[in-house]
């Protein structure tokens, strides 16, 4: 077991290199004048002082070259400069934002805390209705109830989210302001404003991808509560909930716990949509605004495709980890 | 829902078909059917399908049809579009249109209103809106497939570090968020084509296909490559491997017509996924910005949404109807083609 965590995490650190590789060089090489959006920044930009601002963030250098850099900075903290103005950026150095000159670090810790109240609030939402409805349905098998609740989430995940979304913001906040202010707000500033703040957001998220969780769960509730012991379970008198619950569920929860951790961190880097419509300041809408608004914000992308690289393989790592805890029978070698 | 040992899929289908029809003629017929003339049979009854493939068809003779129906109309999608100098004029101060409905009653001149404050006539945005996201979609919805396809059999066929590898490229692409990853490539292509706006549109498109290619071929490899992982073990691949007929036949003749119907519902399966995704990336600003696109007429019509209804309502009905009728539609496929899904 030991050799194997350790080696997921070998790989794990692998996989956040390579990708922090990739959109580096990606960026970098790809964007046909990286300088371009720095020296826009600060009034008019002549050729001279285009170069000069090349010279100085070091893109003369070559790729390898400034990619150490960056992750060096990552380690042991370096000084980033623009021109003639230089940053000091500390150990956790991910850059200098081109739009603010605030520490990128800075930033992100900043705008964390808005994304994982998200997705921590919207995945309980959903595992929790899906589950819930998957049971019921599975329970229900071949009933008007199984039928209503399979097509109508069948429905609902057919539908784009965002237009999910949209129409919930459009219909609950502007034209009947069932729910007058959404968004984040820190919750040092009260536990119940930061609650009705952010309960639509969790609500409109948890609720359509629990859809997808209600299928799988009743496609494994189904699959379980045909088999043997189930019946043995039943002909020995134990009753209907505890056969369902303690003896079904237990087994059909290992893959839906696998998918949920997978989801979860996706979630994290996938609530843009979510963070745009209720302009929640979380690291998706920053990441959006750092492409779509000038001037483009390289620094803010890279970290946040770091962050969530690192996100998920960590969330991938306790999944299998998780895995071997949950169900006896599988034992990692 | 245990498959039979040594009967393909389609043997079992053509059983319970046989078997649920008492009907002899039918069952004397099915002998020399194949599984994938089943399949178009049993869809062809789906309600569900025919319902979805007539809104799909309808939708799709519209979007093919949308410069005949703008020209005979007299409407053009966009300000500089030839013959449409005076778009402004229906305009009042204020942007709002001053013709059409819903304040000004239904003209055949702009039938759905004009678009405020860029003075575009709504049906030929949309009508354009839509040849470009199925363009988009079926482009992709194509290449992904064939590249999932060629990865898939290559790593399921080979054994040892090309299959080690080409999974852990596989599982790579499949964790990493694709709307990140369509963030980091759109300002790629817009900084270096922003000079010429017609080079920026169509490499806007072409990099908008190729973002849903990069991040949609892998789910299809995947099934692909243990589709063959369980056939190559079959007799009738070894036999054919041990009288020497060469891999790249094996591979396309012997394999691939086994994996007809994974590859169809797979396929069935992404369009709509590929349309939910161009409109959402057009919507959140990273995808089409200089053409017609329903994501982006969908972003521009939100702050009209109490003033010029219709602006907004008309795209995010299309596209959700769109999407809706292609994933109902895929379902069914997949229904007729493996009917064990449906319990």
């Amino acid at each position: 077991m030991l050799g194997f965590i350790v080696r997921r995490i070998l790989t794990a650190i692998l996989v956040v290199f390579l990708t922090s590789i990739f959109v580096f060089v990606l960026l970098y090489k790809g964007v046909a004048n990286p300088a371009g959006p720095v020296c826009d920044a600060q009034g008019r930009c002549t050729a001279e002082r285009l170069a000069a601002i090349e010279a100085s963030m070091g893109l003369n250098d070559p790729i390898l070259q400034q990619y150490g850099e960056f992750a060096g900075g990552v380690f042991t903290g370096r000084t980033v400069s623009f021109g003639e103005t230089e940053y000091d950026c500390p150990a956790p150095c991910l850059g200098v934002s081109y739009g603010t000159r605030g520490l990128i670090t800075d930033e992100l810790v900043d705008r964390l805390p808005a994304t994982i109240s998200l997705a921590v609030g919207a995945s309980i939402i959903y595992l929790v209705v899906g589950v819930t409805l998957g049971v019921l349905a599975a329970k229900k098998r071949g009933t008007a109830t199984d039928r209503v609740l399979v097509s109508s989430s069948l429905v609902v995940s057919s539908i784009p989210y965002y237009l999910f979304c949209l129409l919930a913001y459009i219909f609950l906040v502007l034209k009947y302001p069932v729910f007058d202010e959404t968004g984040y707000l820190p919750i040092t500033e009260g536990v119940g404003a930061f609650f009705l703040a952010m309960l639509l957001p969790w609500l409109v998220l948890g609720l359509f991808s629990s859809s997808n969780y209600a299928r799988f769960t009743r496609g494994q509730m189904v699959e379980t509560l045909g088999e043997d012991y189930i019946r043995t379970a039943s002909a020995k008198g134990v009753s209907g909930n505890k056969v369902v619950f303690g003896h079904a569920l237990r087994a059909a929860i290992v893959p839906i716990v696998t998918i949920f951790g997978l989801d979860f961190a996706a979630l994290l880097g996938g609530t843009i949509f979510t963070e745009q419509i209720f302009r929640i300041d979380g690291i998706g809408l920053w990441a959006l605004d750092a492409v779509t608004r000038p001037p483009l914000d390289f620094p803010v992308v890279i970290a946040t495709v770091l962050v969530v690289a690192v996100i998920i393989t960590i969330a991938n790592l306790v999944v299998d980890i998780v895995y071997g805890f949950l169900d006896p029978r599988v034992r990692i070698s | 829902m245990t498959l039979q040992p040594g009967l393909e899929p389609g043997v079992v289908a053509e059983r319970e078909d046989a078997s649920r029809e008492n009907d002899p003629q039918s069952s004397k017929k099915l002998a020399s059917k194949s599984p994938t003339q089943i399949a178009l049979q049993r869809l062809r009854k789906d309600k569900v399908a025919v319902v979805c493939g007539s809104i799909l068809l309808l939708l799709i003779v519209l979007a093919l049809a949308a410069p005949l129906i703008t020209r005979a109309m007299g409407i053009f999608p966009e300000i500089n579009s030839p013959g449409a100098g005076n778009l402004g004029a229906d305009l009042d101060q204020f942007g709002y249109p001053e013709i059409g409905p819903p304040y000004y009653g239904f003209t055949w001149e702009h039938p759905l209103g004009i678009a405020p404050s860029r003075g575009v006539d709504n049906l030929a945005n949309l009508l354009y809106g839509l040849r470009t996201s199925l363009l988009v979609a079926t482009l992709a919805t194509i290449i992904s497939t064939f590249v999932g396809i060629t990865i898939g059999l290559m790593a399921g066929f080979s054994r040892g570090w090309l299959d080690r590898f080409l999974s852990f490229v596989i599982d790579l692409f499949l964790s990493f968020p694709f709307l990140l990853g369509a963030l980091t490539l759109a300002p790629i292509l817009t900084s270096r084509f922003s000079t010429d706006l017609d080079a920026l549109d169509r490499a806007q498109l072409l990099g908008l296909v190729a973002v849903l290619v990069i991040f949609g071929w892998m789910s299809l490899a995947r099934l692909i490559r243990g589709q063959v992982l369980s056939l190559r073990e079959r007799e009738f691949v070894q036999s054919a491997q041990v009288i020497g007929v060469p891999t790249r036949r094996i591979l396309f003749k012997e394999l691939l017509p086994n994996m007809v119907a994974p590859i169809v519902v797979a396929t069935s399966l992404s369009l709509p996924a590929y349309v939910a995704a161009e409109a959402g990336l057009s919507y959140l600003g990273i995808g089409l910005t200089g053409q017609p696109s329903l994501g982006q007429t969908i972003l521009l019509a939100t702050e009209y949404y109490s003033t010029y209804g219709l602006y907004l309502w008309v795209p995010v009905g299309v596209v959700a109807v769109l999407v809706l009728a292609l994933n109902l539609l895929g379902d069914s496929v997949r229904d007729a083609f493996d009917p064990r899904t449906r319990r």
